[in-house]
């Protein structure tokens, strides 16, 4: 008689080979190239054009003046990751290459704070002598329209 | 005579049950994935439960819209304590994109504790592992402080 049971066969060799299952928890994982995990933000080149806060779709970065000089205003910037859409909107519209999307996935928190990035970038005074000269620049440039 | 048996069990296989509170489903089938054969979390003890009184942690996807915001507070209620709620992707923590919308209603923490964030949109499978890993050692110590206060699991 036939050997004809459906997929007996199929179960007998999947039986001795290695699990398709992934082995996560035990083993470390990767995660993919371009994966868009959590936010790492680099304060120092940073130049506060604020473009990154105008794309962003979740209103997931928030700034806060904490320190203010004669010279120079120091922020704190926080990336909320639970209100983040990970769509890297703000990493490429970025010109200083100041935001990273990481390939770290392990985002979990049992708080509120777990989940914030901060950092912290300042903003350079403008001088009273550096404000005349664009002031200067732009009344040439109404000459040239007239 | 069971019930330390019974106890240790429980803790080792927490069942969860899945909340739709009008996410976008991108989070469901995240967690779909979880549950089925390539990230199996059922050989780490995790079960999805068929209704809410059999679960020990929920877990939340969805910004929690107007029209399901009180079915969703109903369904937590129904959940025998100690329990353990989970939310998952950005949406039930914060409202996400969709939060300036009309619909909205939350976020979840405006109503319920919630014990554990999941971040992502959608959160990776790997992330929401670790989630419930957290939550399972969340409702652990939650049975252990309810058996010290002497009510009954
Ligand atoms: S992080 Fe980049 S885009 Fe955002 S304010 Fe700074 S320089 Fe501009
Ligand atoms: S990745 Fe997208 S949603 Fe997240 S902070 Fe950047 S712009 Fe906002
Ligand atoms: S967090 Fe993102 S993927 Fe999940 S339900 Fe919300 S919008 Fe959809």
């Amino acid at each position: 008689m036939a050997f004809d049971f459906p997929f007996v066969k199929e179960a007998l060799t999947q039986m001795f080979k290695k699990s398709s299952c992934e082995e996560y928890p035990f083993k470390p994982k990767e995660a993919f190239p371009n994966y868009r995990g959590r936010i790492v933000f680099h304060g120092d080149r940073c130049i506060k054009c604020g473009l990154c806060e105008k794309v962003c779709a979740g209103g997931a970065i928030h700034n806060v003046l904490i320190s203010e000089d004669e010279e120079k205003e120091v922020y704190e910037r926080t990336f909320d990751l639970t209100s983040c859409t990970f769509c890297s909107y703000c990493s490429d519209f970025c010109s200083k290459s100041a935001i990273e999307l990481t390939g770290d996935f392990h985002m979990t928190g049992t708080k509120h704070e777990d989940l914030l990035v901060k950092g912290q970038y300042t903003k350079v005074k403008k001088k009273p002598v550096a404000k005349a000269a664009p002031a200067a620049k732009a009344e040439s440039c109404d000459n040239k329209a007239e | 005579m069971f019930d330390n048996l019974i106890n240790k069990s429980a803790a080792k296989s927490p069942w969860l049950f899945h909340i739709n509170a009008g996410s976008c489903n991108g989070c469901d089938i995240e967690l779909v994935a979880v549950l089925t054969p390539r990230y199996d979390a059922e050989r780490l003890g995790f079960r999805l439960a068929g209704t809410p009184r059999h679960a020990d942690i929920v877990v939340v996807t969805g910004p929690l819209t107007a029209q399901i915001k009180d079915r969703v507070l109903r369904t937590i209620e129904q959940v025998p304590e100690p329990r353990c709620i989970v939310t998952m992707g950005s949406c039930p923590a914060s409202g996400n994109v969709f939060k300036d919308g009309y619909t909205y209603a939350g976020p979840l923490s405006k109503y319920v504790d919630v014990d554990v964030d999941i971040a992502g949109c959608a959160a990776k499978p790997e992330t929401v592992l670790e989630g419930l890993y957290q939550a399972a050692m969340i409702l652990e110590q939650k049975r252990k402080d309810m058996k010290n206060k002497g009510g009954q699991i």
